[in-house]
């Protein structure tokens, strides 16, 4: 059965809901140059501008390109000299299939998706309760994304995990774990009007996965007529009836609790239930001694190696319900009754009615991962486009709506969206496909004119350096510091479930040697530092993070206590790396394994002078300064 | 040509922007440094008096009835029911009428009433400018709170402190242009100071620490050489120049060069700034700094007026914590006099410098309590009518505007709500509040969203 329209729907006028159709590559002058079609659409453009593209980067630069973009940390000075050995003409692929393989990718390509997923470990807003089982979800996405799990699960999964048979209770948590993403965003909790609340709980959902996966601002139909894109107010409320059928709280009463699953297993429910039994029996009056103390016995072996109930943060369902039109947004001035249903626009005029034992939060899902609809590949590809570039193809990820701004390539926006549903929705597949692109490959290092005539980069005739976001910068310091503690996190909360997140625990977390993504978000809070390099508000879905130059940035380089440990770790390490070595080879040691290149002539001068000079009893203390100042410098800080 | 496609201008570099400016480098904010990002609200500096703006937010909601809002009927009638019914959502279960266990008397050429609980403000009606009929949407600490802030008890939205640092930049180039002295971390948190989706350079800067040690983060080098920093920032910038010459045209490399001469010559100006210590007796004495009961609000009142008198923008300090439920005589009376004289020796501060004409403080909660009783000794939460007072920065002094009802429950004349408010605030800063806009999500986001319109009665 399909959801999907027939011949007898209008069709949508503006680009983004009209379906990708096969674009065939463009001829191109240069034919050279191209090393798959990406190449062909993009010199298409650049030699129409009457430009031509930059060279290739050199084999160093590429190398740390592609471990800073896949990883978020730079390469080891023998991860790079491995790569510059290696005269296999397939070494470029070699190199782009270990870095995917590695558990290191997912944890960095997991994060960019837990921007677009507004993840938090609190919830934020008025009452900043913890969601000490948030991790799960923030983990199930890490390893989606290790797994390359097709994208179209991954969102069935996401929006109603809760609802899709399982074949195990392994499956069945993982895909519980999964409809989290509905769970996780911001809501007033104390609130006196609970009607408002279950309103704006629906709304924010309705809201996040509409922006989240296909680009578009539902939430903007809640009082009206969407003013510039196909959304009507019924549009709007026939989504909202789906989420007013889906249960994120427990109760509504001030301060209200989340809705938690209880996945243990059947054994261990079991084991729980007869405690209970017992426990009321024990607490009987009239108990004689002697079967007291028999049952409690029985009670402290039964609790013996039990392990914690398994909690899983997630949506439910509650019964069906169609919902009446809200005018103007306000719940009490009531307008029709509307079906539930999904917007026209996307999932066409005629649909199947929605099920009465369902909210129908699963034919929506499946609506939005359905390879018919015009906006979901597309939405993707161009995020996975931005996460590599910079910038998007179209250059407001979040927003395909006509107050988005429109493909500078959309032929190139079709072909990557086809590509992508005919690998499965395979995102690695995506990320080898735009890597071995000769338009990835180029240099940052161009002509002037280019520069001058196209300063965004908006031809993608070059590569254009972009600053390390907030974990990147964080981990790479750690890794080369020597610090950084590789294992898997879990939950670093300490608060229980419906109690408040411990703000308090920040400067306790921001001391741990994980990788920056198993560091616990909390909303309306968050750790200086990361804020600083414009870690986005978990309270908004960003898929176009912000980077921004600012003076508290040059104080956290110059002074945290993040860069004064490392710095004076990493001094030790190359205090026993180097010994009996040159100063101009031990200064080209600490070049080498920070920046990936050996130092130039002029600088190792200036270096040895400022060795000399920094501190005449303490050796360790200038080089330990010298790490401080190459970990502050503009080289470190951008991918090349 | 399909270049044309992209609606955002080219970035200037560095060089264009002093090169094309006629006010130089030194005119140039620090936190919107180098960035060519400027609101399109029109400025109208001409009629703007206000340049800056503090804020001495009271958090969990004083009761101003108890405080600046006296009432007959309410005396009268204590321990009868109130008279009409109670609003449809309330945040706890009330009684009935409770009177005021203080007295009021008028004060000033004014007139004002002020209840006896703040002898030192009383004596300063003259200079302030009472809002009587102000109100809110949310009855919980966590929406009022944001509301206030950001205009919004729903959404993530940018604070107004964000919205004023965006719309007019900082005056100094040394400190962040929108700071924060030790705001409540409940209750909206750092949704309170947020950018939200504005550039995060128009955040606010969050200053922890009780009066002893109240620093900006990171601000402290712990290096004890200063000399010894310098040479790893003259080294730092030999690399960054020579790396330039590689990446020419790039404007954000050209302004990290630049952002460590700035955090620099912060680090030099802040503990200046942040150290109170060097004030005159007489100030301490005229804030309370040094008495007990005092001293800390009135340090955090000093240090305000340092910040805001060095050029940041909007300063926000906060006193708690005026939630009486059950315990009113005795919390608000403590609460009265820790905040009673540091709050009047600020304005009068503010006067003698000359710097109240253009400085704009706010004073008021998230929310008022209610004139019936929770409890024998409470009120509860009231975001139907309460009181908020301004002074200087363009608005009209000893002037009381707008009224509650009989009972003190409901705005009556003349509403304000805090949509009004902001509208009012910008408009004093010479911001058209419909004008300031960001665009986000697809549409034109202002901190007044449909909503606020300027009162213009109270603006001289």
């Amino acid at each position: 059965m399909s959801l999907l329209g027939t011949s007898e729907e209008k069709p949508a006028k503006f680009w983004a809901f009209i379906a990708p159709s096969e674009p065939i590559a463009p001829n191109v002058q240069n034919a050279e140059w191209p090393v798959n079609p990406i190449d062909n659409f993009i010199l298409d453009r650049i030699e129409r501008a009457g430009h031509g593209p930059s060279e290739k980067a050199e084999p160093r630069k590429l190398v740390r390109r592609a471990y800073l973009d896949l990883l978020g940390i730079p390469p080891t000075t023998e991860q790079l000299n491995s790569y510059l050995e290696n005269k296999d003409p397939n070494a470029w692929s070699q190199l782009i299939e270990e870095l995917l393989s590695s558990p290191m990718y997912g944890e960095r390509w997991g994060r960019h998706w837990l921007d677009v997923a507004r993840y938090s470990d609190s919830n934020g807003m008025d009452e900043n309760i913890a969601h000490p089982e948030a991790y799960r979800y923030r983990n199930y996405v890490i390893n989606s994304f290790n797994q390359d799990k097709p994208f179209n699960q991954f969102i069935v999964e996401q929006i109603a995990g809760d609802l899709l048979p399982a074949e195990d209770s392994d499956k069945q948590r993982e895909q519980t774990i999964a409809a989290g993403f509905l769970s996780v965003g911001p809501k007033m909790l104390a609130c006196d009007d609970p009607d408002k609340m279950r309103r704006d709980i629906a709304d924010e959902q309705i809201d996040t996965t509409g922006r989240a996966f296909m680009g578009m601002t539902f939430g903007c139909a809640r009082c009206h007529d969407h003013k510039f894109d196909p959304i009507s107010i019924e549009d709007y409320y026939g989504l909202a009836g789906i989420f007013m059928s889906t249960k994120t709280l427990n109760k509504y009463s001030v301060v209200a609790q989340l809705h938690h699953h209880d996945l243990s297993t059947e054994e261990d429910k079991e084991r729980r239930n007869k405690i209970t039994q017992l426990e009321k029996k024990i607490s009987t009056k009239g108990i004689e001694e002697d079967t007291k103390k028999k049952l409690q016995d029985e009670v402290s072996k039964l609790k013996k190696d039990l392990t914690p109930p398994y909690e899983v943060l997630a949506v439910t369902e509650y019964p069906t319900k169609d919902v009446r039109v809200h005018l103007r947004g306000d719940y009490q001035t009531l307008g029709d009754t509307v079906p539930r249903r999904l917007p026209p626009a996307i999932a066409g005029q005629i649909q199947h009615p929605m099920p009465n034992d369902q909210s129908g939060r699963l034919e929506f899902a499946r609506s939005i991962a359905s390879e018919k609809n015009p906006l979901t590949a597309r939405v993707l590809v161009n995020r996975l486009w931005r996460w590599h570039f910079g910038r998007g193809i179209v250059p407001t990820p979040d927003n395909y709506g006509t107050l988005g701004e429109k493909p500078t390539h959309p032929e190139l926006l079709d072909y990557l969206a086809l590509e992508f549903i005919h690998s499965n929705w395979s995102i690695k597949s995506m990320h080898r496909l735009i890597m071995k692109s000769a338009t990835y490959q180029q240099s940052a290092f161009t002509d002037d004119s280019l520069k001058k005539a196209d300063p965004d980069n908006q031809l993608f005739a070059r590569w254009k350096i972009r600053r390390l976001e907030s974990e990147a910068l964080r981990d790479s310091i750690l890794f080369k510091a020597n610090l950084m503690d590789l294992k898997m996190g879990n939950s670093m909360l300490t608060a229980s479930k419906h109690k408040y997140a411990n703000r308090g625990k920040l400067s306790e977390h921001i001391k741990s040697n994980k990788r920056t993504v198993y560091l616990p978000v909390m909303r309306s809070s968050g750790y200086d530092g990361q804020n600083a390099f414009d870690f986005p508000d978990p309270a908004m879905i960003n898929g176009n993070r912000n980077s921004s130059t600012i003076a508290p940035q040059a104080l956290y380089l110059m002074n945290s206590p993040l860069i004064h440990r490392s710095s004076n770790s990493l001094a030790k390490i190359h205090k026993e790396a180097t010994t009996n070595v040159s100063i101009s080879n031990k200064i080209n040691w600490m070049i080498l394994h920070i920046l990936s290149r050996p130092a130039t002539e002029t600088e190792t001068l200036r270096i040895e002078k400022f060795i000399h000079t920094y501190s005449t009893d303490n050796e360790i203390a200038a080089w330990a300064a010298f790490a401080r100042t190459l970990f502050a410098s503009n080289e470190f800080l951008y991918i090349e | 040509m399909e270049l044309c496609l992209n609606r955002q201008p080219r970035p200037l570099s560095r060089r264009d922007m002093l090169r094309g400016s006629s006010i130089g480098f030194g005119a140039l904010a620090l936190n919107s440094m180098l960035t060519t990002e400027s609101p399109s609200a029109t400025l109208s500096p001409s009629i703007a008096k206000a340049k800056r703006v503090i804020f001495l937010f009271m958090h969990g909601g004083p009761s101003t009835l108890d405080l600046f809002d006296p009432k007959e009927s309410l005396k009268k009638n204590n321990g009868k029911p109130l008279p009409y019914d109670k609003p449809r959502i309330v945040s706890s279960k009330t009684g009935n009428l409770l009177a005021s266990p203080w007295n009021f008397k008028q004060y000033g050429q004014s007139g004002a009433w002020v209840s006896e609980l703040l002898p030192n403000i009383s004596s300063i009606t003259d200079d302030l400018c009472f809002l009587h009929s102000m109100h809110c949407s949310n009855s919980r600490h966590g929406g009022a709170l944001l509301e206030l802030h950001t205009g919004s008890d729903t959404f993530t939205r940018p604070a107004m402190g964000s919205w004023i640092n965006y719309g007019l930049g900082s005056e100094n180039n040394n400190l962040p242009g929108f700071i924060t002295i030790n705001p409540p971390s409940s209750h909206g948190g750092s949704g309170a100071w947020s950018s939200a989706f504005l550039p995060p350079r128009y955040g606010g800067t969050m200053i922890r620490g009780n009066s002893k040690e109240m620093k900006i983060p990171f601000i402290n080098n712990p290096l004890t050489d200063r000399s010894k920093q310098r040479k790893e920032i003259d080294l730092l910038n030999a690399l960054n120049q020579e790396h330039l010459t590689k990446h020419k045209f790039n404007s954000d490399l050209e302004s990290r060069i630049e952002s460590y001469e700035l955090a620099f010559r912060m680090q030099m100006t802040a503990p200046g700034i942040q150290d109170i210590s060097a004030e005159p007796a007489h100030i301490n004495k005229l804030y309370g700094s040094d008495e007990k009961p005092t001293a800390e609000f009135a340090k955090q009142c000093i240090m305000a007026r340092r910040l805001s008198e060095s050029g940041v923008r909007f300063v926000q300090v906060t006193h708690r914590y005026w939630d009486s439920h059950g315990n009113l005589r005795a919390e608000h009376e403590k609460l009265s006099k820790e905040m009673d004289k540091p709050v009047a020796g600020l304005i009068t501060d503010l006067k003698q410098r000359g710097l109240l004409d253009d400085t704009l403080v706010l004073w008021g909660g998230e929310f008022g309590r209610t004139p019936v009783a929770q409890g024998n000794n409470g009120r509860d939460h009231n975001p139907h009518g309460f009181t908020m007072f301004m002074a200087g920065g363009g608005t009209k002094s000893g002037i009381q505007y707008g009224s509650t009802d009989d009972y003190g429950y409901h705005a009556e004349k003349n509403p304000i709500h805090f949509h009004d408010l902001h509208a009012t605030i910008l408009g004093l800063m010479g911001i058209n509040h419909t004008e300031l806009t960001y665009r986000y999500a697809g549409r034109d986001f202002r901190l007044t969203d449909v909503h606020g319109k300027v009162i213009k009665d109270v603006i001289a």
